[in-house]
């Protein structure tokens, strides 16, 4: 084993480390070896994307229309349902209200075509 | 000066009503107190609008209701009290005799009266006669345990009235259409 004492170490470092010229030629080789003209790639920006901000407003008036399509369409509901329930009632009313109708003419029936015997006290015209 | 406004005002609002109401329809006592001591009320109260609503919901299959659904297309309200009471005379005949009251106004015809004291049984029947055509019905009938009001408003058709004899248990009273009336029927078959 070679042993080198530090200064040798030094010298061999700076010597391998020294500046050394580029070979004749090198510069106009190198500038040869690239392109002539590199194309200027355009760099395009990123679309700009639509933000939430911008749908917002036809967000909401949609959604209100259809909130108000849904509660117009369950008012309507709503209403003939309950207009079906009075419409019932009312017919049942109509019906009861002949039958009383009928049962006092009747009455009026009997007193008209069955004259008060002899014997009875009764008015009748 | 305030007093004259506001004794116009009321005189306005209270008469309102009074003109609001059709032509034969008649002021109907509210017998408010009488619903408590009534074992049985019948209380109908349909307007115009009501009845239309009422005549939608007929049906046309049954006879019975197809011929009331065509009576009532021309009337404009029915309205019935009717009390049953387990005890005799239980109403106020005050309330009932201002009812006859108004009909006793001009227009207003009775076309029948029974009175009968064995069974205390009173009917009036009474029309309302506008040119020619009923535009009023008028029913009071009173017995000791039960009274019944019926007012009928509207263009009443005597001939449809006559229809409906021999249904709802409408006897035949008579009334002239210029059609054969029918022949009288037995109480059975006056029965419902």
């Amino acid at each position: 084993m070679n042993e080198k004492s530090p200064g040798n170490f030094e010298d061999e470092l700076r010597r391998r480390l020294r500046p050394i010229d580029a070979p004749e030629g090198f510069a106009e080789r190198l500038m040869a070896a690239l392109p002539v003209e590199q194309k200027a790639t355009v760099v395009k920006p990123l679309a700009a994307r639509p933000s939430l901000r911008q749908f917002g407003l036809p967000a909401a008036l949609a959604a209100s229309l259809m909130v108000a399509v849904f509660l117009g369409v369950r008012v309507a509901n709503d209403r003939a349902l309950r207009e079906e329930q009075i419409g019932i009632a009312a017919s049942q009313q109509l019906m009861q209200a002949l039958r009383v109708t009928s049962q006092k003419l009747d009455l009026a029936y009997e007193a008209v075509n069955n004259p008060p015997t002899a014997g009875e006290e009764e008015n009748r015209s | 000066m305030n007093a004259r406004v506001l004794i116009c005002l009321a005189a306005v609002f209270l008469a309102g009503p009074v003109f609001a109401q059709s032509k034969g329809q008649l002021r109907l006592p509210e017998f408010a107190t009488l619903a408590d001591k009534a074992s049985e009320t019948v209380t109908v109260t349909l307007d115009a609008n009501l009845l239309g609503m009422a005549a939608r919901f007929l049906s046309n299959e049954d006879p019975e209701q197809a011929k009331a659904k065509k009576l009532v297309s021309s009337l404009t309200g029915i309205y019935v009290r009717h009390y049953t009471f387990d005890s005799d005379y239980a109403y106020p005949k005050g309330d009932i005799d201002g009812v006859r009251r108004q009909l006793s106004a001009p227009g207003w015809s009775r076309i029948v009266e029974a009175r009968s004291k064995k069974e205390n049984t009173n009917v009036d029947v009474f029309v309302l006669i506008d040119g020619e055509k009923a535009q009023g019905l008028a029913i009071i009938a009173s017995e000791p345990r039960e009274f019944t009001i019926v007012n009928i408003v509207g263009n009443i058709d005597l001939e449809q009235l006559h229809d409906l004899e021999g249904n709802f248990g409408v006897p035949a009273l008579g009334i002239e259409t210029g059609k054969k009336a029918p022949t009288e029927k037995t109480p059975t078959e006056k029965t419902k």
